[in-house]
């Protein structure tokens, strides 16, 4: 399904509405210290009453199969407002994953819980080094010995988001045949997860070890890494529409403050040093968008520079929110180095988002190597 | 609105197709192939040039013929009667077609000067010129800039004082663009000099070819000279070439100015797009053998990024046009990042090539980007420099305050 101009409106201002109510700055203050690390009777709400888990998952899975469009203007706005909710994780990871895989049963098994809400989910791939090449990845899965197509996984994975958690564990793990997707369920014997200290106290990590978990081996033996070249693509295009969303934000509230603030008898907008700042956020917001929401509609298009796009559109948007969430804390001044004001919250954010999937120094070869170069 | 779009896009297709054949893809090369031209001024011969001013108005009058002349202009005038998203629309398609540039007639006079007599000249005057221009017979050019007004074109110092029915002009403009090939000059002047500087400013249309008008080329800093000087000393104008009222000129002026169009989509297509084209820059990178050299790697992807996410600003605000709705903002910002990315393009490029930039081996595709190194900072100066376009994006869109203005004569009597 695709939604015209006015329904994504619609559907932009009915998110927006939901998370101001929802999703205030003291609620996200008040989960951030709290485990788990949202609120579950908000999470149901968004299945219930907006149904997000689902938006994207197709209808034949329980979905309202909407594409990349549509959830970039979700995640906008979830990245406006730094929901602490397992959306990113279920739904932009663990939820592809599914589907990239080509993994039909796997899909019917887990997309329509994860569709209603009811299961969470997420993607475990990188190990302490935080790599998110499945070539560089040591945990390791071989046959289960009673031979009915289960699996015993051993090893450690870090970084994983919502992983202590996630109902449902995505897993790539080695085989003899090369990096495979595995389905681990969290209550599993011989799994423990322990959370780890995050940067950003919005989206919660674990570390996760494995001694011969039963896990249950999701489309081809071997299909790893070609699976995960096309989850990449999608989730860091999702994680460039947060960005976006997040770095409007700032630009918005530097905005405000400079209109308001005075020194010197004038709004410290009227400055132009001041005035500037503003203005290098407003063009770093506007390619960020519209990278971010053009890679979107390339991917929903199923275009061929669709990989191009991501690339850009993850390099663009990373650079986007960390300047802007940095010049948000300068344009306050003193007052945006407090604990008390939320513009460090959105500098946690916006660097921990852009060196999630490894920074620039991977997403710049990503983009060079994708165009060939 | 948006099927009256895509009547109009395909009565704009018909007329191209009939007249001209679609144009050559500039980013399309194979290394040390063809011209390897990399210049943002033309700087042509003034024999080629003239050839150049006249293929444009052939094709400005082949346009006006068929209906696309000023497709915002009124019918009395030769007109359309259209919106400004029509005329966007034209530019768009028309920037897919091999045409003669008419950049000549059009960014100027056609462009702004044209929507101002209209807006303030007297009947007599907009019979008398705006069907010449329109059709491709008179060029327009506008005489604002001086040297002691640049950025605050308010401070015009540039004197007009009355005398019997007309006004005696004294003064220099300065860059100004096809003041050589130009038949009329809009022109700002100083007519009370005791008024706040807004207010003691008068526009006249000055006919070129009166005496004590007296055009000099200005070489620019790459070594061509696109622009000119122009000299006026006891140059006659009668009162009815006078547009607005007396001390009324800086209405007239913003008139020009906010006809100053978004160009969309066209930028984007000429050959300066190869300066950022992926395919010839990493082409260069092999033929000098840094793909390797990781320092430069990270910069060409940052270069990439940019310019890439420029090129999607613009084709969503090309697609929103061709459903019937203006450019926001990002035409602003858009071409802010045209004059940021083809400097950084060009140092990066300069960089790759270490000596061979700065003297000439006669090797393909290397001395040649000199010329665009030379020019890249105009692309941060011209159409308003880049600290007042940052003013203008911060105070229109997102409304921050204008600095306190200090109101002031004596800059302008001095």
């Amino acid at each position: 399904m695709t939604a015209d101009e006015s329904e994504l409106l619609e559907l932009r201002s009915s998110v927006r509405e939901f998370l101001e109510a929802k999703s205030p700055e003291e609620a996200v203050r008040k989960l951030m210290e709290s485990e788990p690390r949202f609120d579950p009777a908000v999470w149901a709400q968004a299945a219930d009453q907006l149904r997000l888990p689902g938006l994207v998952i197709p209808e034949e899975y329980g979905g309202d199969g909407f594409g990349p469009v549509e959830l970039g203007v979700v995640l906008e706005e979830m990245g406006r407002a730094l929901l602490c909710a397992p959306f990113f994780a279920t739904v932009v990871l663990a939820a592809q994953a599914l589907l990239a895989s080509g993994d039909s049963e796997a899909c019917a098994r887990h997309l329509p819980g994860i569709a209603s809400g009811r299961t969470t989910a997420t993607l475990a791939v990188a190990e302490d080094s935080g790599s998110w090449d499945p070539a560089l990845i040591s945990a390791r899965a071989v046959p289960d010995g009673g031979g009915d197509g289960a699996w015993r996984l051993s090893g450690r994975k870090a970084f994983v988001i919502d992983g202590t958690t996630a109902d449902l564990l995505l897993v790539v793990a080695r085989t003899v045949a090369g990096p495979s997707l595995f389905a681990v369920d969290r209550r599993a014997t011989g799994l423990e997860a322990e959370p780890m200290e995050t940067l950003d106290a919005t989206r919660a990590m674990a570390r996760l070890t494995f001694d011969a978990v039963p896990a249950t081996l999701v489309g081809a033996d071997g299909a790893g890494g070609r699976v995960m070249a096309k989850v990449l693509d999608i989730a860091t295009v999702g994680l460039a529409a947060e960005q976006a969303g997040g770095a409007r934000r700032c630009l918005e509230t530097s905005a405000d403050y400079a209109r308001t603030r005075h020194q010197f008898g004038r709004p410290i907008g009227s400055f132009q040093a001041v005035k500037h700042k503003c203005a290098d956020m407003l063009v770093q917001v506007e390619l960020a968008e519209a990278a971010s929401r053009e890679a979107a509609r390339l991917a929903a298009e199923g275009a061929p520079d669709f990989p191009v796009a991501a690339a850009v559109a993850h390099a663009c948007c990373s650079r986007a929110y960390v300047f802007a969430a940095m010049e948000n804390i300068q344009v306050h001044g003193g007052i945006g180095f407090t604990w008390e004001h939320p513009a460090h919250l959105y500098f946690r954010r916006a660097k921990s988002s852009q060196l999630l999937f490894g920074g620039p120094a991977v997403y710049h070869e990503r983009l060079l190597d994708r165009l060939g170069i | 609105m948006e099927q009256d779009m895509q009547d109009f896009a395909a009565e704009v297709r018909r007329f191209l197709d009939a007249h001209v054949t679609k144009a050559p893809d500039h980013t399309a090369f194979t290394w040390g192939e063809g011209d390897d031209t990399m210049a943002y001024f033309s700087s042509l011969p003034p024999e080629e040039e003239r050839e150049h001013v006249q293929r444009a108005r052939e094709w400005q009058r082949i346009r006006h013929e068929n209906g696309f002349g000023w497709i915002t202009g009124p019918p009395e005038y030769g007109g359309r009667g259209l919106t400004p998203v029509h005329d966007l629309l034209y530019d768009a398609i028309e920037s897919e077609y091999d045409v003669a540039d008419t950049g000549t007639l059009s960014v100027i006079g056609l462009g702004m000067i044209g929507p101002t007599i209209l807006a303030h000249a007297q009947p007599r005057i907009k019979d008398r010129w705006l069907p010449a221009m329109y059709r491709g017979d008179a060029i327009a050019c506008q005489l604002f800039s001086e040297p002691g007004a640049g950025s605050d074109l308010a401070s015009v110092a540039t004197k007009a004082v009355r005398d019997g029915e007309d006004w005696v002009l004294n003064g220099q403009k300065v860059w100004t663009s096809v003041a050589q090939h130009s038949q009329i000059g809009l022109a700002l002047t100083r007519t009370n000099p005791d008024a706040p500087k807004h207010r003691g400013i008068t526009a006249f249309l000055v006919p070129m070819d009166a005496p004590g008008v007296e055009v000099r080329p200005l070489r620019q800093m790459t070594g061509g000279a696109d622009f000119n000087e122009v000299f006026l000393t006891d140059v006659r104008v009668p009162d009815d070439h006078r547009l607005g009222e007396v001390d009324g000129g800086w209405t007239v002026a913003l008139t020009t100015l906010m006809n100053e169009r978004a160009t969309v989509g066209s930028e984007g297509a000429g050959p300066v797009a190869a300066a950022l084209s992926p395919d010839r820059l990493s082409a260069l990178m092999r033929a000098t053998w840094t793909w390797d050299d990781r320092a430069l790697r990270a910069r060409l992807a940052e270069l990439l990024v940019d310019a890439m996410a420029t090129e999607h600003l613009n084709t969503r605000a090309l697609r929103r046009l061709r459903g019937g709705v203006a450019p926001g903002p990002e035409m602003s910002v858009s071409k802010l990042m045209y004059g940021q990315n083809l400097t950084r393009a060009a140092h990066f490029v300069s960089d790759v090539l270490g000596p061979r930039v700065i003297a000439d081996t006669g090797k393909w595709g290397t001395y040649a980007w000199s010329e665009l190194l030379l020019a890249t900072p105009a692309l941060l100066i011209l159409g308003g420099t880049e600290e007042i376009m940052k003013n203008i994006l911060a105070e229109r869109v997102l409304g921050l305050p204008k600095e306190p203005a200090v109101a002031t004569t004596k800059e302008v009597r001095s």
